[in-house]
């Protein structure tokens, strides 16, 4: 590993102080003079026709300032694939159906939330029913009610991916397995709901402080859902407690309080409820999957055909960037010569989908990984020995999706082993206990336009003070993953400073450089990061021509910024301090700032992303035979993520992707019963609690990402996917229950052991 | 959901308390930690004109134990006071035990046994123990005091045999005889910090190998905590061998009569009765063994 001295330490977040102090803002501490409390009618009804909206009651309580349905807006769809305007399928509020409980119809804005609340009450609504579906092999059918006119079949999206021959490929084999697995509905469960506040100005222009993974996404299609120019909106997140891909979308409520804030004058906040987050909010989405594969008689992978089915809910939201991904998380991890991927987004009158941490791969891993020890058994292979003989290497280029460049996935495999005492265990099988393994790769950021961008994907301006500071201005977004802190750790090194030097600004989109598409797809630390990188070796430059100027140095010296200072490499004489070098350079240009800016669009990467990362992880439990209750006792990861910025954060990463993957593979479901969510509070969700977390114990493989800032690539995202396989596998080595679908359940368990 | 608006009291004296709720009628609420009352407030389930806090109530909070008396836990002692109380965990294992499995710390550290049985969950972790062991509670109103065995106390899902006046100030549980034992058992298919899918509290009295006396109770598998009665009287008078032990989960299994919801399907449910009844009722033997050797 490279030697810096402030990425790869454990710097403590720049946030840290005000979260842990409660003085960190959010969206729902900020209160404006004069502020209306926002809220939303939803559909009590899966499908329906609407007929009539009779507000005039509501619109007559006192205290109510504003009402407005469909019909007052401008009616103008939206959705996060603006390069294909046919799947932008949503309006802002419903304007001619409801397609799922909870599809927004109206909304309210009074003096405060208990009058809005009564509001709602006093809105009649007259619903035509619609037949509705809510399996996604009974949607695809011919005779199933049409969600969306234009999506016959019901279907919005496909993707297909083929290379190399599969049919061959599978005549090839001695021995070929299908199965079909199924994936539940879970929620993000991000701790701070959404929330949202608008004000408009007596110019017209509007700013939105809004709790959101993507400033720059919610600034475009706001204005578009609004008939404004982009830029009289101006987008600001704040602190924002959790993401995980739910809030990564305009939403109604950002438009409604846009709108509302325009036609009354007054600012106007919307804070959602938990039970709405729960029973209508977006979720990852459930999937059909079936895989086949081919071996050779040694382990050899000769083919995959892989067919998967995206339970949608009743808009694309993200999904079609899901269904795209699921192909090409299908071809990760191993080297599959021939490989054949059929995927469909299917419409269902349910709450969308959207995206969730692993946009994809904690689905589509789950089948693949469990596939794979199934197959170790069959071949009467060990699951690892079975995964490094197939296992991808740097230098590996899968056609259509990636050119893979750093790569440690054998020696994760042979950490992850060695780390469990993988070999002893699997032998000497006690029974009740089990030990079982699942791995991943995953995504640096996308390379495919979707949003239609014209910026480039990530931006970064520095500006160099004279009294050695320098200000760091990103739309990069931090949502509780500490981009900040990541980002100020790659100037400060880059420009030999310390953190406090480092002041940053990030996330506002009238304030930040164009652009940034927002924290998803774990795309920030490389993309932001290659642009900060590029703005501060600009500032270098500019000091270090000044300070060659000022000490008379030969052209052939080389130069450094170190400690606080600039100064010729090895010559520490020959320099002056960070301060002095700006003032410097400011003089030499006539008082001009020293300022940057840098930019990064992943160029010459394929379709899919600039950087893979990968992993694998071990896990043991217990099962009581008798209960069916799982205990995973302990896990062991090894990953590879390239340069580890911030060791503690990635840690955390780490802690908190068992955790969501403990509560994907054991306790977590939205429930569904007719299109209904049935889960109204965490009492009926269930999230694992302290007491549910297994030990856990990790290491991250050296390695270097060419294309990353300083040798970094995702971490913590991916990470969120090898639990749940690793689990299901250590349940059958423990129980002889084998899950194929999500999630494990005691009663599964004990059903499965009789048989 | 918005929280509705009320008026809050909190009396320094029991009459104070009681002639309050008999004031106010109806529209009253009592409340001790708040932890099942205001939750349900929040979600608009129930709508209280007043709530009355019992918390300033002087010496409410007490947990009192003598060999003649037995325990008695006041009504605003809380969990996590029942749960770490040295005479509790001598004396009642099972109630502590029960007490410190109910919840997670903070609400511990804010809700009380009393307001467990008096919200009258079919799942109250604090009930099924309590009513094996022959606890009574003390309900004081405007007319005096009566004491209520538990097994007549509960009377549905959220309903209680309280009058509306009413307020229970203490529970009281006998001093165990000499080879007693008892235990409870609790499970959830969905983590260990959960309302329980199923809970068995167990009181057993043996003289040798021989059941004389023998309490089984169930949460969570029917409306009100319920007692096996048939198992019961399957044990009593006979040897507590381990066949009799399976058959007597067996036995609380049929008697239940669980449904399913979000936690756990009614046929799991069911099945688990069966385990834990037999898992509580081996525990329980085994300190009613320890117990007669220990006099
Ligand atoms: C996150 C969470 C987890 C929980 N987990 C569990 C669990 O695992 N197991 C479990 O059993 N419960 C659980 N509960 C429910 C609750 O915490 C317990 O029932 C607790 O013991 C209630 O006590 P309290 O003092 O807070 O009652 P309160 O909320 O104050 O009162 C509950 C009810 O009883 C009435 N009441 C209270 N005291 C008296 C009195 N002295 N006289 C007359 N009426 C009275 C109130 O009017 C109210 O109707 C949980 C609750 C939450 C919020």
């Amino acid at each position: 590993m490279k030697a810096y001295s402030i990425v790869g330490r454990d710097i403590p977040r720049r946030d840290a102080r005000s979260k842990a102090t409660g003085s960190a803002v959010y969206t729902d501490d900020i209160k404006l003079p004069g502020m209306l409390h926002g809220r939303i009618l939803r559909s009590p009804v899966p499908h329906a026709r609407i007929l009539n909206i009779d507000v005039s009651r509501a619109a007559a309580l006192p205290g109510v300032k504003c009402v407005i349905t469909g019909q007052d807006t401008p009616k103008i769809k939206y959705g996060n694939w603006r390069l294909f305007p046919a799947t932008q399928d949503e309006y802002p509020l419903a304007v001619d159906k409801v397609r799922f409980v909870g599809d927004e119809v109206a909304a309210v804005a009074a003096v405060d939330r208990d009058t809005a609340e009564e509001a709602l009450s006093l809105i009649r609504v007259d619903y035509e029913e619609l037949p509705a579906v809510y399996d996604v092999r009974r949607a695809i059918r011919k005779d199933a009610p049409l969600i969306h006119e234009g999506s016959p079949g019901n279907v919005s999206v496909e993707r297909k991916i083929a290379y190399g021959d599969v049919r061959a490929g599978f005549r090839e084999a001695d021995y070929v397995r299908e199965d079909t697995f199924t994936v539940h509905p879970v929620s993000h469960a991000y701790l701070e709901p959404c929330s949202t506040v608008a004000r408009c100005d007596p110019d017209g222009r509007i700013t939105l402080w809004t709790s959101t993974q993507t400033p720059y996404i919610v600034q475009c299609l706001l204005a578009s859902v609004l008939g404004m120019r982009e830029n009289d909106i101006r987008v600001i997140k704040p602190f924002v407690g959790g993401g995980f891909g739910g809030k990564m979308e305009l939403r109604p409520w950002e438009f409604c309080a846009a709108f509302m804030a325009k036609k009354t004058g007054r600012p106007v906040k919307f804070v959602l409820e938990r039970e709405e987050e729960l029973v209508f909010g977006r979720r990852r989405h459930p999937m059909r999957i079936t895989s086949k594969v081919g071996f050779k008689k040694d382990g050899t992978l000769v083919a995959k055909d892989l067919k998967i089915l995206l339970d949608g809910g009743a808009y694309n939201a993200m999904g079609p960037t899901a269904t795209f991904l699921c192909g090409n998380f299908g071809a990760m991890l191993y080297r599959y010569p021939n490989y054949r991927f059929y995927g469909r987004h299917v419409y269902t009158n349910k709450p969308p989908a959207s995206a969730m941490r692993g946009f994809g791969a904690p689905q589509s891993l789950f089948a693949a990984e469990s596939q794979m020890n199934m197959a170790a058994e069959d071949l009467g292979i060990d699951p690892i020995e079975l995964r490094l003989k197939n296992a991808q290497v740097p230098g590996d280029v899968i056609p259509d999706v990636a050119t893979i460049s750093s790569c440690g996935f054998v020696e994760c495999l042979r950490e992850v082993a060695r780390m469990s005492g993988w070999n002893r265990k699997r032998k000497t099988h006690k029974p009740g206990r089990g030990i079982g393994v699942g791995c991943y790769s995953f995504i640096s950021g996308g390379v495919f336009n979707w949003f239609n961008t014209q910026y480039p994907f990530s931006a970064a301006e520095v500006r160099a003070f004279s009294d050695g500071t320098v200000h760091l201005l990103t739309m990069a977004s931090d949502i509780g993953q500490g981009s900040d802190t990541a980002l100020a750790q790659i100037l400060a090194e880059e420009l030999g400073l310390r953190m406090e030097d480092i002041r940053v600004t990030s996330a506002d989109t009238a304030m930040t450089p164009q652009a940034d598409l927002g924290s998803w797809g774990s795309r920030v630390t490389l993309m932001a990061g290659n642009a900060v990188v590029q703005a501060a070796r600009q500032i270098k430059e500019a000091l270090f021509g000044a300070v060659s100027a000022r000490f008379n140095l030969n052209v052939i010296y080389d130069f450094e910024c170190k400690e606080g200072r600039v100064q010729a490499r090895g010559r520490p004489d020959r320099g002056v301090s960070f301060g002095e070098a700006v003032a410097m350079a400011q003089k030499a240009n006539r008082g001009e700032p020293v300022v940057a800016r840098g930019y990064y669009t992943p160029r010459n990467k394929g379709l899919v992303t600039p950087a893979f990362s990968f992993g694998a992880q071990v896990a043991e439990v217990s099962v009581d035979r008798e209960t069916g209750l799982v205990e995973v006792e302990k896990i062991w990861t090894a990953h590879d993520c390239g340069t580890v910025i911030n060791p503690t954060a990635v840690e955390g990463q780490l802690e908190g992707s068992i955790h969501m993957g403990l509560g994907y593979a054991l306790s977590e479901e939205l429930r569904m019963e007719n299109g209904r969510t049935l889960n109204r509070t965490f009492l009926d969700y269930k999230m694992p609690h302290a007491p549910d977390m297994p030990a856990n114990e990790s290491l991250c493989v050296d390695t270097y990402e060419p294309e990353g800032p300083m040798g970094a690539k995702e971490a913590g995202e991916g990470l969120v996917s090898p639990t749940a396989p690793a689990i299901a596998e250590a349940v059958y080595h423990a129980t002889g229950y084998r899950c194929k679908d999500l999630p494990i359940t005691p009663e599964k368990i004990l059903k499965g052991m009789k048989k | 959901m918005t929280f509705p608006k009320f008026e809050y009291l909190a009396p320094q004296t029991l009459d104070e308390a009681i002639s309050i709720l008999e004031e106010k009628g109806p529209e009253v609420r009592v409340m001790a930690g708040g932890t099942d009352l205001l939750v349900k407030m929040r979600q608009g389930l129930l709508k209280p004109r007043t709530v009355v806090s019992l918390k300033r109530i002087q010496g409410l909070d007490k947990i009192s134990f003598d060999r003649k008396d037995g325990l008695r836990i006041g009504a605003t002692a809380l969990l996590a006071d029942v749960a770490s109380h040295p005479s509790v965990r001598s004396h009642y294992p099972a109630v502590a035990y029960a007490a410190s499995e109910t919840a997670n710390v903070q609400i511990r550290n804010m809700g009380t046994v009393a307001g467990n049985l008096c919200n009258a969950a079919p799942s109250a972790d604090n009930a099924p123990v309590l009513t094996a062991m022959g606890a009574c509670v003390v309900l004081a109103g405007p007319r005096g005091e009566r004491c209520l065995p538990l097994d007549a106390f509960f009377l549905g899902p959220g309903l209680t045999a309280m009058e509306p006046s009413e307020i229970l100030t203490e529970i009281r549980v006998p001093f165990p005889r000499r080879g007693t034992g008892t235990s409870y058992q609790h499970l959830s298919a969905r983590g260990k910090v959960d309302i329980s899918a199923v809970g068995v509290g167990v009181m057993l009295r043996v003289e040798g190998k021989t059941c004389r006396e023998a309490g089984i109770i169930l949460g969570a598998v029917a409306p009100t905590p319920l007692r096996a009665r048939r198992t019961e009287k399957l044990l009593v008078g006979k040897s507590l061998t381990a066949d009799l032990l399976e058959r007597a989960g067996r036995s609380a299994a049929a008697e239940s009569a669980p449904i399913s919801d979000v936690r756990a399907t009614a046929s799991y449910r069911r099945k688990m009765v069966a385990v834990l009844t037999r898992r509580a009722l081996s525990e329980a033997y085994e300190r009613a063994r320890r117990n007669a050797k220990k006099r």
